[in-house]
């Protein structure tokens, strides 16, 4: 390259960054890039839940540069380092692109080795595996593992064809894993999902008070924005609330180290504090609350028999039928120390009802500064006294009179055996004082993963969920949703599928034999693995894997199926801040690879309505208006409806009249391909009519979306729903801001799920009738429980996992970006250097981390960017190398079906 | 080559010395300067994506500087991205032997 021309390219890159950063510049510099023939268009990062905007320019096919959006308000044209490489995500060396499946002499054979065949050929057998089970064990025998980094229409067409096609509702997304707490949490509290507020709060607020949130790491550019509020607001402060030291300590005016669980106990206290300091917003809660509560036998979401536990775990296992109180639990639980509990309500984890406000106090009454300091404090090297200290402060804050606050949390909380508990009780201290769904004032629950609102939780792609938060249990939901599906009544299968982790279950009992893996990695990212990888390679079943790398899931299936990535399609994603952007196809896939509508589409048109819309078995079904275990034949009807029994699920659920309208070239596409349509050889534009007919269950419905071609305007950067005659909502849930409130209402919590309670006190329902609830948010009491696991004399650590800055969930896409993988190449041992030296270790020594489930080795680590206190060890979970889910323990929040990955006992040792 | 448009911001306090030391750095050029906000505009060429990294994790070390970010990617240019498949692939089917080996230990 010409001295000239590099510097030429220099200035121009210079005065772009300027420009995007806001730096004045006097040049004008779109001339140069359209000389060289880019063709820069807007996008929306592959990672996090952040969902910052980029830009995208590609030439001859190619990406050939990104830059943060300038325009995008997220982020204001910055990127966090994941998000800077995004243009090389796809380009790794040994990205997947011929469909690959296990054989024997030409034919399938489990335990053949890859090789590579056609697409009609995979489908073929995917086809066959399918029917195969399907007649041995209906609907609820085959399963999707679905995503929180779906598209919207991926999702949308994925949940459609399990659920009105298939009549299964056994799909369930990693987002089980990430938000399914959380999302218990809104349902409980507000009836409705999602959060009220919008990043905004951040530059409004006088506090961040961070709970298990490494934002620094994790959502940095959403750091960067708490970071420049406490430069520029004097008042500003933030607090740390973890259970080791990590980077948002560097710039936190508070520290709080605590022992995991209880989270559970400090809220307690707030919740204390606020109501004995007379601080409580009476007005607010009187008009707008109700106080709840539940039971506390809930069990741990471990299987609730002993037949498949390896020995060494059997003694975990068995506390899901019964538990034996600690000194702590008695306290809190207002019980005797070494009471024998029975899980009595293990299968009714969720049922609840309402007191009144004196039993609520009565609920707090224990949590007392020096019962939750000595419970919680997590750091032994921190004096009582100090720990204290904070604790008062934490309290200080909160209610300090016209302080705002936001709370922030992601995995500590949601990922936890009671995360439900902890979502609900955060909401209560800002119901409480009154400080919620107000600019820079309220609980602000970050989503992890890049649509897990946007599509898992908005499209519903869950075991028990419709679109728009309806639920398969509700007959009044499956009407409506049979009504805009055209599907005949009792289409719709009333009984929940499993969860994720239960889906592995299934699996390894025999009870599921069709498994497809969409957008995510399941072997790797899925607590006990010993037990599902055992149960893919050993067990009769046929899993099929969509990948654009081989990661482990790829490795244990039996079909391996290419897939195009990010900008390879046209997509939708919706991110924390419930904005919805989307972004054109870029460049096309490489070799074979297609895109994950195509499969889904592709695959449907494989089975007739007669196939699959006849009496069903499904285990288990008890439900009003359905004959036990079955569903009914629903054909007759369907004959009524104008469908054939010839029909074919692609011609029924997806080419249907209304998706023809949608005419493919689409002026939207400024000249973009679209591979889905030249893949399915079709003239209508697929992605935009999956979107417009998923748009309808939330128009009028609390969640209303703007048409699709407003998400591609040049001047629009994703909008905030409900988007009401074009503008975006801010806050939710004030009448400010939010057209959906009752006019004068001030607040309305207008969300209709579990709003009507039978009355009760602190132990249990004493009046059976029920009262409704309209408007009101509720503000729940959860008592401390003791995690399941802990350490002992023989696994003596607590072991926590979770994420690095650089490396994205399982490392399929970042650790083929070389810088990042070279950044961080390998997991390691985050260790406390005193308890390192008492095991003979030293920083780089080779350890074995083992649990009663399994074992792996990694380095340690006792100088890195997480100061672990002693007694704790953290290992992130990126690197296949380093398989960490071989040892957590697969227990969950009972009510919300999501693993606590963040707690069990291990031990560590020289290898 | 790799080019990266990088937005710095200084302590406002020390700005002038901390001029001084990333100029001082290799492969660096200051373009833009604005001293009301303590912000400036570097351009850094490296020869690849490691040595980018490498670079930025400099000039985050450098004293005075408060945050640096990488914010335009140019990487046209860059061997890496035009990864040749290996000359031994199977050729019937577009499958590298090192990925088929990678899916099929032993």
């Amino acid at each position: 390259m010409s001295i000239s021309r590099r510097d030429f390219l220099k200035s121009n890159i210079a005065a772009v960054t300027a420009t995007t950063v806001g730096i004045p510049v006097s040049q004008v510099v779109n001339a140069a890039d359209a000389e060289q023939g880019w063709q820069w268009d807007k996008a929306v990062c592959r990672f996090c839940g952040t969902g910052c905007g980029i830009m995208v320019a590609t030439k001859d096919g190619r990406i050939v540069a990104t830059k943060g959006d300038p325009d995008a308000p997220v982020n204001k044209g910055l990127n966090c380092i994941k998000g800077y490489f995004l243009g090389k995500i796809q380009y790794g060396e040994d990205r997947l692109t011929q469909p690959l499946m296990r054989m024997t002499d030409g034919k399938f054979n489990k335990k053949g080795k890859f090789q590579v065949v056609s697409w009609e050929r995979a489908f073929d057998e995917m086809e066959k595996q399918f029917r195969k089970t399907f007649a041995e064990k209906g609907p609820h025998g085959v399963s999707i593992f679905g995503s929180g980094q779906y598209t919207i229409p991926e999702g949308y067409a994925a949940a459609k064809l399990m659920k009105a096609g298939f009549r299964s509702n056994n799909i369930d997304p990693n987002a089980r894993h990430c938000m399914a707490s959380a999302v218990v949490g809104f349902i409980q509290t507000f009836g409705i999902d999602e959060p009220a507020g919008n990043y905004d709060d951040i530059e409004h607020t006088d506090t961040a008070v961070l709970w298990g949130a490494n934002m620094a790491e994790m959502h940095p550019i959403l750091w960067a924005r708490v970071s420049d509020r406490k430069l520029s607001h004097d008042k500003m402060k933030i607090v740390n609330l973890s259970t080791y030291s990590n980077m948002c300590s560097d710039i936190a005016d508070l520290e709080i180290i605590f022992k995991p669980n209880t989270d559970l106990a400090i809220q307690n206290y707030i919740a204390r504090e606020i109501i004995k300091r007379d601080a409580v917003d009476h007005d607010f809660v009187k008009k707008h609350c109700v106080f709840a509560t539940g039971p506390y036998d809930i069990g741990y979401g471990m299987r609730d028999t002993d037949k498949f536990a390896y020995e060494a775990e059997k003694d975990t296992q068995a506390k899901e039928l019964k538990v034996t109180l600690d000194a702590a639990e008695a306290i809190g639980q207002r019980r005797k120390e070494g009471e024998v509990v029975k899980q009595g309500n293990t299968k009714k984890p969720v049922k609840h009802w309402m007191i009144g406000f004196e039993d609520f106090k009565k609920g707090v009454e224990p949590y007392t500064l020096d019962y939750v300091a000595e419970l919680s404090k997590g750091d032994p090297d921190e004096s009582l006294a100090s720990f204290k200290k904070k604790l008062q402060e934490l309290a200080d804050l909160h209610i300090e009179d016209q302080r705002k606050v936001v709370s922030f949390w992601t995995m500590g909380f949601n990922q936890h055996q009671r995360g439900s508990w902890v979502n609900e009780q955060c909401y209560a201290n800002h119901l409480l004082l009154g400080k919620q769904s107000l600019p820079g004032n309220g609980a602000f629950s970050l989503t992890g993963q890049p649509s897990a609102c946007g599509t898992a939780r908005e499209v519903g792609t869950f075991a028990h969920r419709l679109p728009a938060d309806m639920v398969v249990m509700n007959p009044k939901h499956r009407a409506r949703s049979e009504k805009l599906w055209n599907l005949p009544a009792r289409t719709l299968n009333p009984k929940v599928g499993s969860h994720y982790t239960k889906l592995m279950r299934d699996l390894e009992d025999g009870k599921v034999k069709w498994a497809w893996i969409q957008v995510c990695n399941p072997f790797q990212n899925t607590a006990n693995a010993n037990h599902w990888i055992t149960a893919a390679r050993e067990m009769d079943n046929f899993i099929v894997c969509s990948e654009a790398y081989p990661g482990i899931s790829a490795k244990v299936a039996d079909l391996i199926l290419p897939i195009a990535m990010i900008y390879e399609k046209w997509g939708l994603y919706g991110n924390a801040e419930r904005r919805t952007q989307g972004w054109r196809e870029q460049v096309a896939p490489p070799g074979d690879a297609r895109t994950d509508v195509w499969t889904l589409l592709e695959f449907s048109k494989r089975f007739k309505l007669k196939d699959v819309w006849g009496e069903q078995k499904i285990p288990g079904l008890k439900s009003k208006g359905f004959e036990d275990g079955k569903l009914p034949d629903v054909m007759a009807d369907a004959g009524k409806m104008g469908y054939s029994p010839d029909d074919s699920l692609y011609k029924v659920l997806f080419e249907n009249d209304f998706a023809k309208g949608f005419k493919w070239p689409d002026p939207v596409a400024k000249g973009h391909a679209n591979s889905t349509v030249e893949d399915l050889g079709v003239d209508w534009f697929v992605e935009k009519a999956l979107f417009e007919e998923y748009a309808q269950f939330g128009r009028g419905h609390e969640h209303d979306l703007a048409e699709f071609d407003v998400y591609y305007r040049d001047d629009v950067r994703g909008l905030k729903w409900p988007v009401i005659n074009g503008k975006e909502t801010q806050w939710r849930f004030n009448e400010e801001y939010d057209p959906y409130c009752k006019a004068g209402s001030g607040f309305d919590f207008y969300g209709k799920a579990l709003k009507a309670l039978p009355g009760g006190d602190l132990d249990g329902v004493t009046n059976k009738e029920k009262t409704k609830l309209a408007g009101k948010a509720k503000i729940f009491f959860r008592p401390y429980a003791a995690p399941v696991e802990q350490p002992d004399g023989n696994y003596d650590m607590w072991m926590t996992t979770g994420r690095v800055l650089e490396h994205w969930h399982s490392g399929t896409m970042t650790r083929r970006v070389q810088e990042l993988h070279r950044a961080v190449p390998a997991a390691q041992i985050f260790m406390n250097s005193d308890d390192a030296f008492a095991r003979g270790l030293a920083r780089n020594d080779l350890a074995w981390v083992e649990s009663r489930r399994g074992k792996i080795k990694a380095r340690i680590e006792t100088q890195g960017r997480n100061r672990m206190p002693k007694g704790t060890i953290f290992v992130p979970w990126f690197d296949e190398g380093v398989f960490i889910n071989k040892v957590t323990l697969d227990a969950t929040c009972p009510m919300s079906k999501e693993t606590d990955f963040k707690k069990c006992a291990v031990k560590v040792y020289k290898v | 080559m790799n080019l990266s448009g990088i937005a710095v911001s200084v302590q406002p306090q020390s700005y002038n010395e901390t001029m001084e030391l990333l100029d001082a750095l290799p492969g660096i050029e200051i373009h833009y300067q604005d001293t009301d906000s303590a912000r400036v505009v570097i351009v850094q060429e490296a020869d690849s994506i490691d040595a980018e990294v490498e670079g930025l994790k400099r000039i985050k070390a450098v004293p005075g500087v408060v945050v640096a970010e990488l914010v335009y990617h140019y990487f046209a240019d860059d061997q890496d991205t035009n990864s040749p498949t290996p000359p031994d692939l199977d050729t019937a089917s577009g499958i590298s032997d090192s990925v088929l080996q990678r899916l099929n230990p032993n």
